[in-house]
């Protein structure tokens, strides 16, 4: 377990700081959008079956309070997601800007959290309504 | 720069011509999807959000007077959104499992799941609610 915690620390304090973050930050949100897309598609999937089946797995699995707090991370993972790859796309097209890259996954940072407040507030409603 | 001629030299040219268009793949899928994707969450989560999504409403945007338009969209995400995802996949898979034959097993066992769900997401849309009963 110590060897795991001593790489996983190696791993995030590894030199490349914020492009090396962004990286392991657009991996992870990456793997978290696809699992949940193939969950996404099974239970679209019921809707070819029936109302019963798909609003059955629809309540428990989408609409129940923990569910809620886990659209917020999925929000969260697809709007990095979003903005992370649209840096990876401008800096691979214009190399120059590679000079600033740190800037730019700071100010990519800012533009994610200011538009996951409303998104976070508007997703939470229900659960104090 | 020296000439290659190694045998193998064909097949490598061919899987690294397979690798840029997949690179090149990752960012036209991934310019399409910003769009899209951000529609998608801002109709389904915000507007419509997802407590209130039934299966009554799914049928009433399927069969209405845009159902085709709807279902020409969600086929566009499903086929996009699998190919990109399970492409991303593939690519940490390579990255970390170096062993040819775990590496094929995974990989294999990831296009076989993709498979299967790219081929039910296709039979909804193909067949319509309800009718799989």
């Amino acid at each position: 377990m110590s060897a795991v915690l001593e790489s996983f620390y190696k791993g995030i304090t590894y030199r490349g700081t914020e492009g090396h973050w962004a990286w392991i930050l657009h991996r992870l949100s990456g793997l978290g959008i696809a699992l949940f897309l193939s969950m996404h598609i099974i239970s679209i999937f019921l809707v070819g079956i029936g109302p019963k089946a798909y609003e059955w797995v629809h309540s428990t699995l989408y609409v129940s309070p923990p569910a809620k707090i886990l659209e917020v991370l999925l929000i969260f993972g697809v709007l990095y997601h979003a903005a992370n790859g649209m840096r990876i796309i401008i800096i691979d097209f214009f190399p120059a800007l590679g000079k600033y890259q740190r800037t730019i996954v700071r100010v990519e940072l800012v533009i994610v959290i200011v538009v996951l407040i409303p998104a976070a507030i508007i997703t939470l409603a229900s659960l104090f309504s | 720069m020296s000439v290659v001629t190694s045998p193998n030299v064909k097949r490598k040219y061919g899987v690294r011509n397979f690798e840029r268009f997949s690179w090149l793949f990752m960012r036209v899928t991934g310019l399409f999807m910003f769009l899209a994707i951000t529609f998608h969450l801002l109709y389904m989560h915000m507007v419509v959000k997802v407590e209130n999504i039934t299966f009554d409403n799914i049928v009433d945007r399927w069969t209405g007077p845009l159902g085709l338009v709807w279902k020409v969209f969600d086929l566009s995400i499903l086929l996009v959104g699998m190919l990109h995802g399970y492409n991303g996949v593939r690519w940490v898979i390579n990255d970390y499992v170096h062993h040819k034959g775990w590496n094929l097993a995974l990989r294999l066992t990831l296009y076989t799941i993709g498979g299967i769900l790219i081929a039910a997401g296709l039979m909804v849309l193909a067949v319509g609610p309800g009718s799989l009963r």
